[in-house]
């Protein structure tokens, strides 16, 4: 099924939730909503359910505006947060809940139930109640329950924000696994942007109410067109250092205060059209610490975190994230050299928090 | 690398400090004694002082503030010896000979600056007691006279020295007597004293004098007395203490309780003494059990089981109609967007403090109109059970509604959407999804109503007289108006018919009664 | 940037809209409808009936049930009521009893009760509570007759044959101290319903934060003074207002204790006052018309404290938006 959502605004008084958010969503397509808290994605999220009413704009599944259709009848599947397991129920009825609402037969209830049941895993867990199941169980019952009324639009808000790291690496793989195969067109609700960037198709980045980018992951994390999206999307995040940018014996030179970083010709134009200074973005992977370099500073703090360190260095005012070898072994107070790949740098407008490399 | 520092320049090891001296908490524990003797002695003032006045100015005849001073003055030996012992307690469990010397020092200080009061202010053991003003001995013939004050009360009677007294009023007296109607009179009471001088027989009227005799010798039992007390709350367990606490403010109940228990098996009681016709102790019977299920009390013929069936019925009826509705009005203004919905609130919380009791009157013609209804008015009118319960639901309507709403407020939004969504409408989520997780509440909501079915009276008496129609309570009125004399252990023993099933359903109910909070009166807090 | 998108809502979309409100509304006043039945019925009705009622002489001797042909006269009966001499030692007497019992029993002692109960076993704490449930649930009639065998005179009196066993006199309680028995009686009553409501509130405190003010050194005393009761601070109040007027409109306690006496209305209350004059007949002639005038006094001091009751609330935090939204 195929989502166009046209200028949709959504206001709680005065408060605005969402607003102007334009966005076409393919049919069989896996798209994650990505941002802070109270970035207005799960309050899209429940417009498209039907919880909340638009203020404005339309919304079409298919070719059928839904702006009052009923939850009931937009033939949705929703995975929440809290999973929202009917608690004096067992796990059998909270999956056939939805077909008992459709007055399905009791059998074609009961091999529906079966079926989803044994591709979930649960196959022996149906007697059971929501109390008695671990986090992943209720999971998998949550996703069951969606999924037995055979949906158009599979929703998820935040369903595995409530489950350990291991766990939720393991329902990851077969949340993507089974929208493949099953081929309903998602929505995934996270502030996870590993979550967006491992699943996803394409990802709407949203801040304050407002869209800031809808792409595919890679996009996202090598041409960012905002700097809400550039810090947003990548972990550890991406550094920051306002810098003017000069020409300089036929290239150009990024600086701020005593770091002085020589930039390529192509990056270099478009950044030094810009008067004053711009903000300059470089992910920590593309900061090497190397034994003669551009610029020395001092190791503040080194956290381990297994394959890697992460290393904050400062330099003057300024602090850089980065990723170092755990076999070099690196303790706070040491003084580094460091190496900045400065075709991966990005430049934004420090006014309009643009991209001054991608334009739209 | 830096060297580690400590956080806050003031923090240091408590070890360091040595134990305070025997002094220092002597005086520690004087100063806690002190204290609460003016706390105490505060308090009495404000009862007194301030609180009676006060209402005395608006006329009101109480006698509560006096009392509540008394208590204040009787309790301040007591509260002293125990906040200066607990400062001693600190060391029983290390050094009990410094902690009882320690709270047993501190008592005698506190005592002789109590007494001290006492004889100062002529409180306590010096307080004025009634007197004549002369002393007495028993002798075979009466109570002789052995001296008399000069001035005093007996000899402005001209009493005199060697008059026998054998009567007050017609009451013949020997000493203990004499005394014990002495201690209980009031100053400036005439007592006649009939007595005899020489061969003759006499009567004088004398009257009782307030005298403060102001005898030492009293203090010593005192002492004694505070000083054990001392002891006991040094080596008290701590954890005795609520205990003791609880029993103590309970005692009225329990011995009120325990009496009506005594007194449903006796033919009749004296105190807590149940007594036989030759008023020794005994007379134990079974027979005020007997009569309710034999359906006669003292002439009143009856049958209990309708009764009781009654009673039930009216309170399962208004149990059920109270859930229903009150969780209906509860979901909606938790749940639902309407016009009117503030208002509603609103008016539920005006109800709530809405002295329904008043509308008794009004609410007679209601139900004579109800009544007149065809069909309607033969299930809810007057003198019907229908109509009985619908007047204590809506009595019950503002606590039910506020409580309910409590409950769905708290129950996770993503549950009613996901029901949405699975394709139920507002009511099957309601019913189906909601209702169920809101059990606790539901059945805290569901005992009060129950208890408060179950124990009506001023409804179900207003509302049905004259039909035949009545409950255990509305009988148990019956049984005092209609019986005489009222058999009183008769009618404890039916109270209590009523009071069995109710307090044991209440014990097994407790647990989700303390759920209330969980969702009635959090709401704003 | 571009030109602006036409609005693309229809007018058939925006009739469905306010179709689909409406019946969202009527389904919300469908659940509302039996409450609000029952509240017509038996308060709004009621009240509009006292209200007439206050301003005519109905009374048992010119007796009907027939609104219509009752006596109108004005507004004599508040006249005669605020002219009565004893009317104004009934409103203190009002006063003092709720404040005295509800100070003394249906906060402080219920305050101390549930602090106690929670502070030993757990199993024992639901003993002593099921205790002080007994005087509520018992039916008044027997509740009464135990405290007056608990104070009567010797020999019957409990109370007195302690005095006698310790050689103590023997008084007439009743007669001599009724406020006290009137406040002791109620007040035992009352203890239970703040019992529960502020046992159940400090059972939902978190337990991590009961521990950590012991781990950070607290004694239980300190405990209770710094972290427990600051806690309970809404359930408090929510006792405070809802005990005011319980106890304003509780009578059938003081009825059966003491009917208002001894002597003249030492111990008569308001709401006792309202059904003596209307339901009792206590001078033979029952005055339902100038009962009301009492009734109608009452119930507006009632809505009065409920209305400064909703403000101490802070009404508008209990009115959160529901989030389900009709489309």
């Amino acid at each position: 099924m195929e989502i166009r959502i046209d200028n949709l605004t959504k206001k709680f008084g005065d408060v605005v939730g969402v607003e102007d958010l334009t966005l076409h969503i393919e049919d069989g397509e896996f798209v994650a909503f990505l941002g802070p808290s109270g970035c207005g994605k799960t309050t899209t999220l429940l417009t498209l359910a039907g919880i909340y009413k638009p203020t404005d704009g339309l919304i079409r599944f298919g070719d059928r505006v839904v702006n009052t259709v009923q939850p009931k009848d937009r033939n949705i599947g929703m995975v929440f947060q809290s999973y929202a397991l009917y608690p004096h129920m067992t796990i059998f009825q909270n999956i056939a809940y939805p077909l008992k609402l459709k007055k399905a037969p009791k059998n074609v209830q009961n091999e529906q139930v079966r079926q989803v049941a044994n591709v979930m895993g649960i196959g022996e867990l149906l007697d059971r109640r929501p109390g008695q199941l671990s986090g992943g169980q209720q999971q998998r019952v949550a996703l069951g329950r969606a999924l037995v009324k055979e949906p158009d639009v599979l929703l998820f808000d935040e369903p595995l924000s409530n489950l350990d790291a291991r766990l939720r690496l393991t329902m990851r793989g077969e949340i993507k696994h089974l929208q493949k195969n099953l081929g309903i067109t998602s929505i995934y609700v996270t502030h996870d942007q590993v979550e967006a960037m491992t699943m996803a198709d394409r990802i709407a980045v949203m801040n304050g109410g407002h869209l800031q980018a809808f792409d595919a992951p890679d996009e996202l994390y090598d041409r960012p067109k905002t700097r809400f999206v550039a810090g947003f999307v990548g972990n550890p995040p991406m550094n920051f250092l306002d810098v003017e940018v000069s020409p300089a014996n036929g290239q150009f030179l990024a600086q701020a205060d005593s770091i002085e970083l020589p930039l390529g010709v192509e990056r270099g134009e478009a950044s030094a059209g810009h008067r004053g200074t711009v903000v300059m973005g470089i992910r920590p992977e593309d900061i090497q610490i190397v034994d003669e370099g551009d610029v020395r500073g001092e190791i503040f703090v080194v956290e381990p975190l297994g394959r890697e360190d992460l290393i904050d260095v400062r330099i003057g005012p300024h602090s850089f994230i980065l990723l170092a070898d755990t076999e070099k072994q690196h303790r706070a107070g040491e003084l580094v050299s460091l190496n900045f790949d400065m075709t991966q740098a990005q430049f934004f407008d420090p006014q309009t928090e643009r991209s001054l490399l991608w334009h739209q | 690398m830096t060297a580690r520092e400590p956080l806050f320049d003031s923090a240091k090891s408590k070890a360091d400090e040595t134990p305070p001296s025997f002094q220092a908490d002597l005086i520690e524990g004087l100063r806690l004694g002190f204290i609460s003797i003016l706390i105490a002695l505060a308090a009495a003032f404000f009862f007194s002082g301030i609180v009676h006045p006060l209402f005395a100015l608006g006329s009101v005849e109480e006698t509560v503030m006096d009392v509540l001073t008394r208590l204040c003055l009787l309790a301040l030996p007591f509260i002293a010896y125990i906040a200066s012992a607990s400062v001693a307690r600190r060391y029983t469990a290390t050094n009990i000979s410094r902690a009882l010397g320690l709270a047993l020092t501190c008592a005698v200080i506190l005592f002789a600056a109590i007494s001290a009061g006492h004889y100062a202010l002529n409180y306590g053991v010096f307080a004025p007691r009634p007197s004549l003003q002369m002393t007495l001995s028993q002798t075979e013939a009466g109570v002789r006279v052995e001296t008399i004050a000069a001035g005093g009360a007996a000899d402005k009677a001209e009493m005199q020295v060697g008059d026998v007294i054998t009567a007050i009023r017609r009451d013949a007296v020997d000493l203990e007597a004499f005394n014990k109607r002495l201690s209980q009179a009031e100053a400036g009471a005439p007592l006649r004293l009939r007595f005899t001088r020489g061969a003759e027989e006499m009567q004088e009227t004398v009257r009782v004098a307030l005298v403060s005799d102001k005898q030492l010798n009293l203090l010593l039992p005192g002492l004694l007395f505070g000083l054990v007390f001392t002891a006991i709350i040094v080596f008290l367990p701590g954890h005795w203490a609520p205990y003791i606490a609880l029993v103590g403010l309970l005692s009225p109940l329990i011995v009120g309780y325990f009496w009506v228990i005594v007194a449903t098996f006796s033919y009749r009681t004296e105190g807590l003494v149940p007594l036989d016709s030759n008023d020794n102790f005994g007379g134990f019977t079974l027979k005020n059990w007997e009569s309710i299920f034999a359906g006669n009390i003292a002439g009143l013929e009856f049958n209990i089981w309708p009764i009781l069936m009654t009673s039930l019925a009216i309170a399962v009826l208004m149990t059920f109609v109270v859930l229903l509705v009150s969780s209906m009005a509860g979901y909606a203004l938790s749940r639902m967007h309407f016009p009117g919905r503030r208002f509603f609130l609103s008016f539920t919380l005006i109800l709530h403090g809405f002295p329904a009791i008043t509308l008794l009157i009004p609410i007679f013609f209601v139900l004579l109109r109800l009544g007149d209804l065809p069909v309607i008015g033969d299930m809810v009118g007057f003198n019907t059970i229908g109509g009985i319960a619908l007047v204590m639901v809506a009595f019950q309507l503002p606590l039910g509604v506020w409580l309910m709403k409590g409950f769905f407020d708290n129950i996770p939004w993503d549950m009613e959407r996901s029901a949405l969504i699975d394709g139920a409408s507002r009511f099957r989520t309601y019913w189906e999804i909601l209702l169920p997780q809101i059990r606790p509440g539901l059945l805290a909501l569901g005992i009060f109503a129950f208890i408060g079915g179950w124990n009506a009276y001023i409804i179900p008496a207003t509302y049905s007289i004259g039909s035949g129609l009545s409950n255990l309570p509305v009988f148990l009125n019956e049984l005092i108006d209609e019986t005489a004399p009222v058999d009183w252990n008769q009618v404890a023993a039916v109270g209590l018919f009523q009071l069995i099933p109710i307090f044991i359903f209440f014990i097994f109910a407790q647990e989700y009664l303390l759920n209330i909070y969980a969702g009635g009166t959090k709401g704003s807090s | 940037m571009s030109e602006p998108v036409a609005k693309p809502k229809s007018s058939a979309a925006l009739v469905q809209s306010r179709r689909n409100a409406l019946r969202s509304y009527l389904g919300a006043y469908g659940f509302m409808a039996p409450a609000g039945v029952l509240v017509i019925i038996f308060f709004l009705i009621p009240v509009a009936i006292v209200l007439y009622l206050s301003v005519t002489n109905l009374a048992s001797s010119n007796f009907t049930s027939d609104l219509a042909k009752m006596e109108f006269i004005g507004l004599k009966n508040y006249q005669t009521l605020l002219n009565d001499q004893f009317a104004r030692k009934i409103f203190f007497n009002t006063i003092f009893y709720v404040l005295v019992t509800l100070s003394l029993f249906n906060v402080s002692l219920a305050l101390i009760v549930s602090l106690l109960t929670t502070h030993i076993d757990r199993s024992a704490g639901f003993v002593f509570r099921a205790l002080w449930i007994l005087p509520r649930i018992t039916s008044p009639v027997v509740y009464i007759l135990i405290w007056k065998r608990m104070m009567a005179e010797a020999p019957f009196g409990i109370l007195n044959q302690f005095n006698e066993f310790l050689g103590q006199p023997t008084y007439n309680y009743v007669a001599t101290n009724p406020w006290v028995f009137v406040v002791v009686v109620n007040g035992f009553i009352g203890v239970s319903f703040g019992m529960i409501i502020f046992t159940s509130a400090i059972e939902s405190i978190p337990k991590d934060l009961l521990n950590a003010s012991l781990v950070d050194g607290s004694s239980r005393m300190q405990r209770i003074r710094y972290v427990i009761l600051p806690l309970i601070r809404w359930p408090l109040l929510f006792v405070v207002t809802y005990q005011t007027l319980s106890l304003l409109t509780s009578f059938v306690e003081i009825q059966l204790l003491t009917d208002g006496g001894p002597g003249l209305y030492r111990t008569e209350v308001w709401s006792l006052t309202a059904y003596h004059r209307a339901l009792s007949n206590y001078f033979g002639n029952a005055q339902w018309g100038y009962g009301s005038a009492f009734a109608v006094l009452l119930v507006m001091i009632g809505v009065v404290l409920a209305v400064i009751y909703m403000r101490v609330f802070r009404f508008d935090e209990l009115v959160a938006e529901p989030r389900v939204e009709a489309l």
